[in-house]
């Protein structure tokens, strides 16, 4: 522990020697394109500008084939940009081989040396800067211990689970303090157990450590956890970055409310726009009135989507029928998950609803499939949605 | 227990029906010769060839500095023909990992069909006769062969080049030959090197030199040791090459068995000096499996998981 702290205190005057208020990474209009072998052209990288500060948690979530790699890559120095730039400690560092990078990767499959120990796979970075052995020891036994792996020094790779193997790579990636650490899908391969728990370890260890981590996922509810802000990236673009809450009661459009957690989409026009706020027409008839939102300014007749969470949906009763949105329907499944009921409710006017019922809430009774229900949205739980996705 | 115990009756007799074929060949047209060979090696030769069975040690005397003064002598032209064959040898190895190391690297980033292609072509010259292609070099490298005759019409050179019947001529001929023994374990090797491990090593500081020293060379390691040895050990005993590539002037050991067996009629000393080179090539292989083994065996077992992160 009190090496750790050691660290810690280090890194900190070296904080106060730069300026800590400007952020540690800045990538500004990163555009990268890849030439398919049959002959297309893929864009992974359409105009992302992300600044991670110092300190920092920074997810990257987004699906598989969003650009997430290839992000990471550009910083860590394996791909070139075709425009854009990318500064660490406002150092431009294109010009910068890899190897020159104040910047370490946890890959995604690990990359560990098979041919080293343990011990040596952690010193690696060390040992290339010629950092004096006894120093090197020292640093060593220090990682290993703070990553749970104390006394494996001399194992082999392959005499070890995945989940060591993880860590190890972890530790080798920390042991020469970079700036900033990359880390590709990191607990992918891990089962939910260990993963979860990794989940904790790393915050925890990221915390401690004082280093600004850039973490990658595909997995909506890892992102949410663990970061300070996460960015969603969809087809190469930013579609939105901001704090999990952010991203999860206000997404910026279509995309991100599918991807950030569970939603009901429902197609709507904008029927009457002041500066008190806007009424809104469902497809099925129904009116909704919404307080303004602030920055947009919405035209009358304007095609627009208004978002309604699962768990924010009630059953309609006598007192809540105040504004907000009502829904008619039949139940057409039911998942008790606990805590709560998660219910599909089928209806006429907008195809299938998701709702999450509160279990100990007094519904008449059970729900059931084929039940008749009737949901209600109050106002303050509904978004509204203006496109599909970023630049479409 | 019983199931077991038949069960191990079943797979043994299993192993000897698959194996015992093949150890039977082996032990009746290789342990047998070979057998034949150390026993010769130690009696006396006749004196109109063939062996009187007597033990005899001055086979080994003429080659390592003892010998019957009566009618032969120690002479330490066979002890330096044998230097020359490993330091010949030696060239061909280094000459062909020179050549087969790069183009590994080289295939090994090519697309599929072209990876497939260069291989194919790299084992073609199996297909043509070994004599017809050392002949092929004897037309390219004798004084008045093509090479020669291009650099004197080029005006580079006024007059033939000695190529022909040198030491150099005997490595290009070997390296021609072998080249397909070193460059396949060797492709093997950086085939499976993983570029994230390449990358994984820039990531970590090291630039191109210590990523090669500390990386890909240690991970290919294994290709590199195999193909030198399955080139060194025919490299050594190599008679054919030198025989048409280096004439009388440059003699390998295997010229020198080949004379004591067929033109001098010594089998005894031809056999002697057979298990001297089969005993340099064994304690060659002995030093690399204890080197081997050494390695794996320095990686102790280690205390088990506590699992946790502080
Ligand atoms: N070296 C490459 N050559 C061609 N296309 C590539 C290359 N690397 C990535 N791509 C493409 O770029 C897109 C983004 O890939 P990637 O960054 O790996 O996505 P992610 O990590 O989010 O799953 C994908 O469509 C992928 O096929
Ligand atoms: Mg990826």
């Amino acid at each position: 522990m009190e090496a750790t702290s050691a660290m810690v205190a280090s890194r900190k005057t070296q904080e106060t020697e730069a300026d800590p208020d400007h952020p540690v990474l800045e990538i500004r209009h990163a555009k990268k394109r890849f030439a398919t072998p049959e002959g297309q052209e893929v864009v992974a990288l359409d105009d992302v500008s992300i600044t991670v500060a110092r300190n920092e948690f920074l997810t990257l979530l987004g699906p598989s084939g969003c650009g997430k790699t290839t992000l990471l890559r550009v910083v860590s120095g394996f791909e070139d940009l075709d425009g854009g730039e990318i500064l660490i400690d406002r150092q431009d560092i294109a010009r910068q081989p890899a190897y020159r990078r104040p910047v370490n990767t946890v890959f995604q499959t690990y990359a560990l040396f098979p041919h080293l120990s343990v011990a040596r796979n952690v010193a690696y970075s060390l040992e290339v800067a010629r950092v004096d052995p006894a120093e090197i020891r020292r640093r060593v036994g220090e990682m290993l211990e703070l990553v749970g792996l104390a006394g494996f020094g001399d194992r082999r790779i392959n005499q070890l689970s995945g989940g060591q193997q993880q860590r190890v790579a972890l530790a080798r990636a920390l042991v020469a303090r970079p700036k900033i650490l990359l880390l590709d899908e990191p607990l992918s391969a891990l089962d939910k157990g260990l993963r979860d728990k990794m989940q904790q370890e790393l915050k925890a260890l990221q915390h401690e450590l004082g280093i600004s981590f850039v973490f990658v996922t595909h997995d909506q509810e890892e992102a949410l956890t663990m970061s300070d802000r996460v960015a969603v990236l969809g087809h190469g673009k930013l579609q939105q970055i901001g704090r999990p809450q952010e991203l999860y009661r206000a997404p910026r459009n279509v995309f991100v409310a599918r991807f950030v957690g569970e939603s009901n989409l429902f197609p709507a026009t904008v029927t009457q726009s002041d500066p008190a706020g806007i009424a809104l027409r469902l497809s099925d008839g129904q009116e909704v009135r919404l307080p303004a939102s602030t920055g947009n300014v919405l035209m009358v007749g304007a095609k627009v989507r208004l978002m309604a969470r699962p768990e924010d949906a009630r059953p309609a009763t006598g007192k809540n029928n105040a504004g907000g949105l009502r829904f008619q329907g039949r139940i057409k499944q039911v998942f008790f998950v606990g805590a709560h009921y998660k219910i599909l409710v089928h209806t006429q006017a907008h195809g299938t609803l998701k709702a999450s019922l509160p279990a100990g809430e007094d519904l008449g009774s059970t729900p059931a499939p084929g039940q008749a229900v009737e949901l209600h949205f109050p106002p303050a739980t509904l978004h509204v949605l203006l496109d599909e996705e970023a630049g479409r | 227990m019983m199931v077991r115990g038949t069960l191990k009756w079943r797979q043994a007799i299993a192993l000897l029906g698959l194996l015992g074929g093949p150890t039977l060949f082996l032990g009746v047209f290789f342990l047998g010769p070979l057998v034949i060979m150390l026993i010769y090696s130690w009696l006396e030769p006749g004196l109109y060839g063939g062996v009187v069975w007597n033990f005899y040690h001055l086979n080994y005397g003429r080659i390592f500095g003892w010998a019957n003064t009566r009618y032969e002598q120690f002479d330490p032209a066979y002890l330096r023909i044998f230097a020359r064959s490993i330091w010949l040898a030696l060239c061909t190895v280094g000459l062909s990992l020179a050549i087969c190391y790069p183009a590994a690297f080289w295939i090994s980033r090519q697309p599929e069909w072209r990876k497939n292609l260069f291989i194919f072509l790299i084992t073609l010259p199996f297909f043509v006769s070994l004599i017809v292609r050392l002949f092929a070099w004897v037309l390219l490298l004798r004084p008045t062969g093509f090479i020669n005759q291009a650099l004197m019409g080029l005006g580079i050179v006024d007059q033939p080049l000695e190529m022909i019947f040198t030491g150099f001529a005997v490595v290009l001929g070997m390296v021609y030959i072998f080249i397909p023994f070193m460059f396949l374990p060797v492709y093997a090797s950086v085939e499976k090197l993983d570029m994230a491990m390449v990358e994984a090593s820039f990531d970590l500081g090291a630039g191109r030199w210590q990523t090669f020293r500390r990386v890909i060379l240690p991970m290919t390691l294994p290709g590199v040791i195999g193909g030198s040895i399955i080139v060194f050990i025919p490299s050594l005993g190599n008679f054919i090459v030198p025989s048409l590539l280096g004439g009388a002037k440059v003699m390998m050991i295997g010229n020198l068995i080949e004379q004591q067996f067929l033109s001098a009629r010594n089998w005894p000393f031809g056999a002697a000096l057979s298990m001297v080179v089969m005993a340099t090539v064994l304690v060659l292989l002995l030093v690399y499996v204890r080197q081997m083994t050494r390695e794996d065996r320095a990686v102790a077992a280690a205390p088990e998981p506590t699992g946790d992160m502080r």
